[in-house]
């Protein structure tokens, strides 16, 4: 089991290396433990998000490709789909079989075609257009719907954090 | 459980145990010689076990410790040299309990030096995960020891205890041993790049614990066949599971070697002889020891029938799993033929679900191709092509040929998912009031549930390009998007004249309703009078394809930071590192020059903390 997921981790590791996609970068914390990346994350320009460089933490389950990872922020985040503990709430992350919020069709869902590098445009796009049905957290999605210059106030504090400026 | 209890108490760490029994040894060492060399016990201590010797006939029990007694006999002559005086001391130690005690004491001492010998040669330093999972078999093996030797043996002398606590130091020692092999094992095939010699270091081990094992058949042969049957036999089991569970994971270094694939028959089979063996054992074990105990009201016996349960329900388990494991295998044989050669190789592509390149190839209807196994597994957790999302059992034709895969819902498919090829049941419920009371209404309610299948993508190019000669200003994504949803021009077009769907994005949408109010509900209010409800709600996320996302990125800052993918794993992790300070920098320095005064900006963004 662990061993065809790790090939093709280190698979997808090599193409991530070899041809990443504009300012995603993920690979294995310790390559120890290959089961456990780290993605580096730029946000969508154009967005409130623009400019930062995000890091999250991906954990692989050991039936890879056939179960989805679990994604989460390890920097501060105020967003729709995000929680407030760094877990990211798409669709493509949740396995076919679970429906947390009850309404997602299966064709959105993992499918062990999915792969990091499609998860990781996912969350750049979630970043860009938020969703705000999904309420991963409800005062960022309210804020998002009523309030948007204070959540732009709040995504530029967090982009300069996350540079560390 | 006990686990909870113990873990409060306060353990000292090896060093100091060892030095305190150390010590506690040679003051016992040191009361037995001052106390063997004096003339008046010694004379005692003869007469004591002459006596003994006559009465051993009887005494069954004592024959384990009687054969270190045996050549003491010697010593009742005056001249005395340093291996009588050993015997002599040891005798005396194995008698006074206080001694005694302490020779226990330094003996699992010993034991547990050597545990961590074994540890620092073959593991080196123990994984958290790992060392929690050890502790916590540890306590369970003591607890249901101590119930075994307690409730069911139900012994009443000291030296059967002591026997006993023997024997399943012994065996508990082996299978923690193993239990640590398999975790590592999991460990160690989980990571690239580790080298051959950890691998060989396990091996050992292993072979270590299949030897040792051998001596404990040896020793339950010896020791547990003249105590009876019924004592064998709880030895052979105990000794049987710690066997079979090393030999699991040496079975597992064979099929890796052999480069089996995990989900291919051998391996599949290999596991399932394993893992039943193992539960019809510990099973047979348990109901073993509830029968011999033959006390149906105890604390011991209600522990065993938990146990019991618990087996059962995991036997069941694994029986069950294997039940659909064959009908899949059966389903897909009949239904999914192997691709030919010339699909095979016309294809090209890797495996889309392990990208490993494919010899052979399972095809769907919808004419993608999976390795068997993949596809098979997958296939245990939803019941659609990977690829398209297409549901499998949809065009599998006749329900006949579905059926096997009933027991599948029950398991892990979705509900929905599932039933397609039989013609969809209509839930009928009819009320027919006259054949009670004359007077009652008759009435049946019928619910059909269609399954749309989604509009091809050239339909939906079509439909844009409707919708698009009335409304140019939308883009053609934000269109597509509404009509996957829809389905239907005219819908989308009442969803844009209502102000449903967002404008196109130039003016910030900021005072409007939200953007797209809850899918369902309005569509399917809205398509009620019409036909049929639409299967799946609309994109409930932002549409997640990378084509949308590249439309929008695909304006270059910069060169992408592209790396060499090197063979070795820390010149990856540096260049990956490189990488990542690479793209924060870059980050930083353009953020810098888009807003110079950002230092000046924080002070009106801090009090907006929530």
């Amino acid at each position: 089991m662990a061993g065809s997921a790790l090939r093709r981790l280190m698979a997808e590791y090599k193409q991530l290396t070899l041809n990443p996609p504009e300012g995603i970068i993920a690979g294995p914390i310790d390559e120890e433990n290959f089961f456990e990346w780290e993605a580096l994350i730029t946000g969508p320009e154009g967005t409130c998000f623009e400019g930062g460089v995000f890091p999250a933490k991906l954990s692989f389950p050991p039936d890879y490709p056939l179960s989805p990872p679990k994604m989460r922020f390890l920097c501060e985040m105020f967003h729709p789909n995000i929680y407030a503990d760094g877990r990211v709430c798409i669709s493509i992350l949740h396995a076919p079989g679970d429906d947390p919020m009850g309404y997602e069709s299966s064709a959105e869902r993992w499918s062990p075609v999915q792969s990091v590098e499609k998860i990781l445009l996912s969350v750049v796009s979630m970043l860009a257009e938020p969703n705000d049905e999904s309420g991963a957290n409800v005062d960022a999605a309210k804020m998002w719907r009523e309030d948007r210059e204070q959540f732009n106030m709040i995504a530029d504090r967090i982009v300069r954090k996350t540079l560390g400026l | 459980m006990p686990v909870t209890l113990v873990d409060r108490l306060p353990l000292p760490n090896l060093k100091v145990y060892t030095a305190g029994s150390v010590l506690l040894l040679s003051v016992a060492v040191y009361y037995a010689l001052s106390v063997t060399s004096d003339p008046n016990w010694r004379a005692n201590a003869t007469l004591q076990r002459q006596g003994a010797m006559g009465a051993e006939g009887e005494g069954e029990v004592l024959g384990m410790v009687q054969p270190l007694a045996e050549p003491t006999l010697a010593a009742a002559n005056a001249t005395r040299n340093i291996s009588d005086q050993f015997v002599e001391v040891m005798t005396f130690m194995m008698q006074e309990p206080l001694c005694m005690w302490t020779v226990i004491n330094i003996a699992y001492c010993a034991l547990a030096l050597f545990g961590v010998l074994v540890q620092r040669a073959v593991f080196g330093r123990l994984r958290v995960a790992e060392a929690q999972r050890l502790k916590d078999k540890l306590w369970n093996f003591v607890f249901y020891k101590f119930i075994f030797v307690f409730g069911v043996i139900n012994v009443q002398y000291m030296d059967e205890v002591l026997l006993w606590c023997t024997w399943f130091t012994a065996v508990g020692f082996l299978h923690l041993l193993g239990q640590l092999c398999k975790d590592r094992f999991e460990y160690l095939s989980s990571s690239p790049n580790t080298g051959k010699w950890a691998h060989l270091r396990l091996l050992v081990l292993l072979g270590g614990i299949h030897c040792a094992c051998a001596g404990l058949f040896a020793a339950a042969a010896h020791w547990g066949l003249p105590a009876g049957r019924d004592t064998f036999a709880f030895m052979f089991a105990e000794c049987l599971l710690v066997f079979v569970s090393a030999l699991h994971v040496v079975a597992r270094y064979g099929l890796q070697a052999h480069d089996a694939d995990a989900a291919g028959p051998i391996a599949y089979y290999t596991h399932l002889v394993f893992d039943s063996v193992a539960l019809v054992v510990e099973l047979v074990h348990v109901i073993h020891m509830v029968v011999y105990s033959n006390m149906l009201v105890s604390m011991a016996s209600l522990v065993l029938l938990m146990q019991l349960r618990h087996l059962l329900h995991e036997l069941q388990a694994r029986l069950r799993r294997h039940r659909l494991y064959t009908a899949l295998q059966h389903h897909m044989q009949t239904n999914y033929p192997m691709a030919s050669k010339e699909e095979v190789e016309k294809n090209q592509d890797n495996c889309a679900i392990c990208w490993e390149p494919m010899k052979e190839a399972r095809k769907l209807p919808c004419s993608h191709l999976f390795h068997n196994s993949c596809l098979c597994q997958w296939v245990q957790q939803d019941a659609s092509c990977p690829t398209c999302r297409r549901a499998l059992a949809a065009s599998g034709g006749s329900a006949a040929l579905a059926a096997p895969l009933a027991p599948a819902p029950a398991l892990r498919l979705p509900p929905g998912l599932e039933p397609p090829t039989v013609p969809h049941p209509n839930h009928l419920f009819h009320f027919d009031g006259s054949r009670y009371v004359s007077w009652l209404p008759s009435f049946s309610v019928e619910v059909t549930r269609v399954r749309m299948e989604p509009p091809a993508a050239s339909q939906i190019d079509a439909m844009v390009r409707q919708v698009q000669a009335m409304f140019p200003q939308y883009p053609a994504g934000v269109l597509a998007a509404e009509l996957a949803a829809t389905r239907s021009p005219a819908l989308t077009v009442d969803n844009i004249l209502e102000g449903r769907l967002p404008p196109p994005p130039t003016p910030p949408p900021t005072e409007q309703p939200p953007p797209t109010p809850p899918p369902q509900a309005e569509v399917i209010e809205s398509t009620s009078t019409s036909e049929p409800p639409p299967a799946a709600p609309p994109a409930a996320t932002p549409p997640d394809d990378a084509d949308a996302l590249n439309a929008q990125e695909h304006i270059p800052q910069a060169g992408p930071v592209c790396g060499r993918f090197s063979g070795s794993a820390a010149a990856r992790e540096a260049s990956l590192a490189r990488r990542k300070e690479q793209l924060v920098a870059a980050a930083r320095a353009r953020y810098r020059a888009r807003r110079p005064a950002s230092p000046a900006a924080p002070a009106p963004s801090t009090p907006h903390d929530s």
